[in-house]
């Protein structure tokens, strides 16, 4: 009974730090970008709102043959077929185990539409541009391409318009 | 008359009967031939005398029937009468033919007889003859010439035949009436000499009588006398001496040594009787029984005196040494007698420990009586206990059912946080969604960004408190686990415990049976021990009368001290009685 008592209280603090978190200032540090941050390979990653459709959860996803590892297959969206990558491939990131991969974000700019993998999608929040880092030393070089920046506090904003167009995610093979 | 007595008695007898059986012998002799003689005369006179005159008769009869026929035939007619008639005749004739023929035989040695009947048989062959022609004549009916035929001639023939047969019948008759004179004669003489034979032979019996009784009898009767007076056990006599040689003369000579053998015999026997056995007796030959008998008694009687002295000194020193003995057995019925009564002492507490191991083992037959009882008791609550642990593993049963329900359950309520988990990552993706939305709407959508952002809020609440609920489940379930491995321990262990309280109740069955089996055991000892009880008395009374019986033994033991006292004495006097033999 005590430590029922003991966790509540844990958890009303927590919400009441999380109620009483100063909100970002707008406008006064320049643009403001709405981002959607999501779990791959437990990490966080986000992408900016306006390259994302939707987010869905994956199911029912074909394989396709004749395709790189990085591509899972497609799937069918309210009547779309999309391609589903998966960035941990495609970004050469070290396999840590098991993990739930069961969401689809769907990235799209008008031309290009197709679908990445998450772990979980966390939440959308808005950052301002110049809060973000450039990128770290540590990074890869593939990733350090894709790379927007990264925050305070540690979280990789990928660009989402250069995965959406970058030549190496385009897939143009025969067979 | 010396010669005659020197000869042995089978010659005398042979001798005196020899002489009688030559005069029987002559006598025999002379009456034979006397009688031979007479028979010889009569078969004669039978012979030739008597039976021919009979012939002589026939031959006259036969012829006076023929002449009578002839005469009849003569004057007869009838044919078949003449037949019969001149067969009768010739048959007549055939008989005298016959008659004759056996005089001449009978009389051959008689001249005078044979001459007569040969001039008979003439005459009669001419008569024949004639009468033949006769009847010849008369059967071819010349009778008058056969008639005339039948005188004269014939007639003289007929004359002369039968004077023939009287004169030679007269003359028989004379000759067998001399004969019977001879034959008279004769006999006279045969009984004169029988007579005369007789007579000397009678005699000679007589003398020969005498002499064999005076030579034989005589000395045997006086024997005999002699004999009888041995038989009466005499011995005192004088057998008269005799020169004789013969059988007699032997047997009074034998008779005179046999006599002196049995007087010196007896005195032997009588030295024997006065206790003298050193005297020995020389038998007179292998077949002297007497002799033998007497040599081989004497040394019988020697080795018994002998054997019965040495028995004699053994029996003095045995009665001696049983004396002894019957001392020590005396002195011995003594310490039994005390024996017995020391053990009649001992019986008596044996019989008192008897009594009180009866007692004892009473006790213990009524103990094992109430054992009985309480192991009935325990075996029925073990049965009630085995009864409740049943009840308690049925319950049990019921009870892991309940969990395995109740963990069924949890399991669904699992699925159910699953999917309320799903809901509010679905209400999330939404919230998120939502938000994109309304950044696409920009200004205008800021206050749906606000309500996203709230949905996403609640999202996040129900999530956590899906994942408290999850939490506590996880909980929940694992306390079922528990409770049901505890359930599946206590079911092992009930049924352990059904298991070991009917080993329990079979424990306390066996047990029970035990108690039985020494509860009877027990009444058995009790029962034992009263019969030994019962047996200890008999014993007891039994040692009394042993002791009795030993009293009874000492009291015997000396009545036989004083008979081997009486033997002993007997032993001593024996002892001189035989000293009296000298061996």
């Amino acid at each position: 009974m005590n430590e029922t008592d003991v966790e509540r209280q844990r958890v009303l603090k927590a919400r009441a730090a999380v109620l009483a978190r100063e909100p970002e200032k707008s406008g006064a540090e320049g643009e403001r970008i709405e981002i959607i941050e999501f779990l791959l390979a437990d990490e966080r990653y986000a992408i900016e709102s306006v390259y994302i459709g939707e987010v869905y959860p994956l199911k029912n996803f074909t394989p396709l043959p004749c395709t790189p590892a990085f591509v899972l297959g497609v799937i069918n969206m309210r009547g779309k077929i999309l391609s589903v990558v998966d960035l941990r491939i495609f970004f050469d990131l070290p396999n840590r185990g098991l993990s739930d991969l069961n969401k689809v974000i769907i990235l799209h700019d008008g031309g290009m539409e197709f679908g990445i993998l998450a772990d979980a999608i966390i939440a959308a929040r808005w950052i301002s541009r110049s809060s973000l880092f450039s990128s770290l030393p540590t990074l890869t070089e593939i990733r350090a391409e894709y790379l927007l920046g990264v925050t305070k506090e540690r979280l990789v904003v990928l660009d989402g318009g250069k995965i959406l167009s970058g030549p190496d995610i385009v897939v143009h093979e025969e067979v | 008359m010396q010669w005659f007595y020197d000869l042995s008695t089978r010659a005398k007898i042979i001798f005196s009967f020899g002489l009688m059986l030559i005069l029987l012998a002559i006598i025999i002799v002379t009456a034979y031939t006397s009688i031979t003689a007479i028979k010889g005369a009569q078969r004669e006179l039978v012979q030739s005398g008597f039976q021919s005159v009979l012939d002589l008769v026939e031959i006259r009869s036969h012829q006076n029937h023929t002449r009578a026929e002839m005469i009849e035939m003569t004057i007869t007619s009838d044919r078949s009468k003449l037949q019969a008639m001149a067969q009768d005749i010739k048959e007549r004739t055939s008989n005298i033919n016959q008659n004759v023929k056996a005089l001449m035989e009978l009389k051959k040695g008689d001249h005078k007889f044979i001459t007569k009947l040969q001039e008979l048989a003439d005459t009669r062959e001419a008569y024949r003859k004639t009468v033949e022609e006769e009847i010849s004549l008369i059967f071819k009916g010349k009778n008058e010439e056969a008639r005339t035929l039948g005188v004269g001639d014939q007639d003289n023939r007929y004359n002369r035949i039968r004077d023939i047969t009287y004169e030679l019948g007269k003359a028989e008759e004379e000759s067998a009436r001399q004969r019977i004179l001879q034959s008279d004669q004769m006999a006279k003489t045969a009984a004169l000499v029988f007579l005369i034979v007789g007579a000397s032979a009678f005699v000679f019996c007589i003398v020969v009588t005498i002499v064999l009784n005076k030579a034989i009898a005589k000395p045997l009767t006086e024997i005999t006398g002699i004999a009888e007076r041995i038989a009466a056990g005499e011995l005192d006599i004088n057998v008269p001496s005799t020169t004789r040689k013969d059988e007699v003369g032997l047997l009074i000579l034998m008779f005179r040594r046999m006599v002196d053998n049995i007087k010196g015999y007896a005195l032997t026997t009588g030295q024997i009787a006065a206790g003298n056995l050193i005297s020995t007796v020389a038998p007179k030959s292998e077949k002297d029984v007497m002799g033998n008998a007497l040599a081989i008694m004497g040394s019988n009687l020697r080795e018994i005196t002998r054997e019965i002295i040495e028995g004699v000194n053994v029996l003095a020193s045995s009665s001696s040494e049983i004396m002894a003995s019957t001392n020590q057995v005396a002195s011995g019925a003594s310490e039994t007698a005390v024996a017995v009564s020391e053990t009649s002492s001992t019986v008596e507490e044996v019989k008192q420990t008897a009594m009180v191991s009866s007692q004892k083992a009473r006790n213990v037959a009524d103990a094992a009586q109430k054992s009985v009882l309480v192991a009935q008791v325990g075996r029925r609550s073990v049965e009630e206990s085995i009864v409740g642990m049943g009840r308690i593993q049925s319950q049990m049963e019921a009870i892991a059912e309940s969990i395995v329900r109740l963990s069924e359950q949890s399991q669904t309520i699992g699925e159910i946080i699953a999917t309320v988990n799903d809901l509010a990552e679905q209400s999330n993706l939404l919230a998120v969604n939502a938000a994109i939305e309304a950044a696409k709407a920009g200004e205008q959508g800021k206050g749906f960004a606000v309500v996203a952002q709230e949905v996403k809020s609640l999202a996040q609440q129900s999530k956590e408190a899906t994942a408290q609920v999850r939490t506590i489940l996880n909980d929940i379930q694992k306390a079922t686990n528990a409770a049901v491995m505890a359930t599946e321990q206590g079911n092992k262990a009930v049924e352990d415990g059904v298991r070991q309280s009917k080993e329990a109740g079979e424990a306390i069955r066996q047990m029970g049976e035990s108690i039985d089996e020494s509860a009877q055991a027990a009444v058995q000892i009790a029962t034992s021990s009263q019969q030994q009880l019962t047996g200890m008395d008999q014993v007891a009374l039994a040692m009394e009368n042993i002791r009795q019986a030993s009293e009874q033994n000492v009291t015997g033991m000396r009545q036989v001290e004083i008979t081997v006292q009486g033997l002993h004495d007997l032993g001593q006097k024996l002892k001189d009685l035989v000293g009296r033999y000298t061996v």
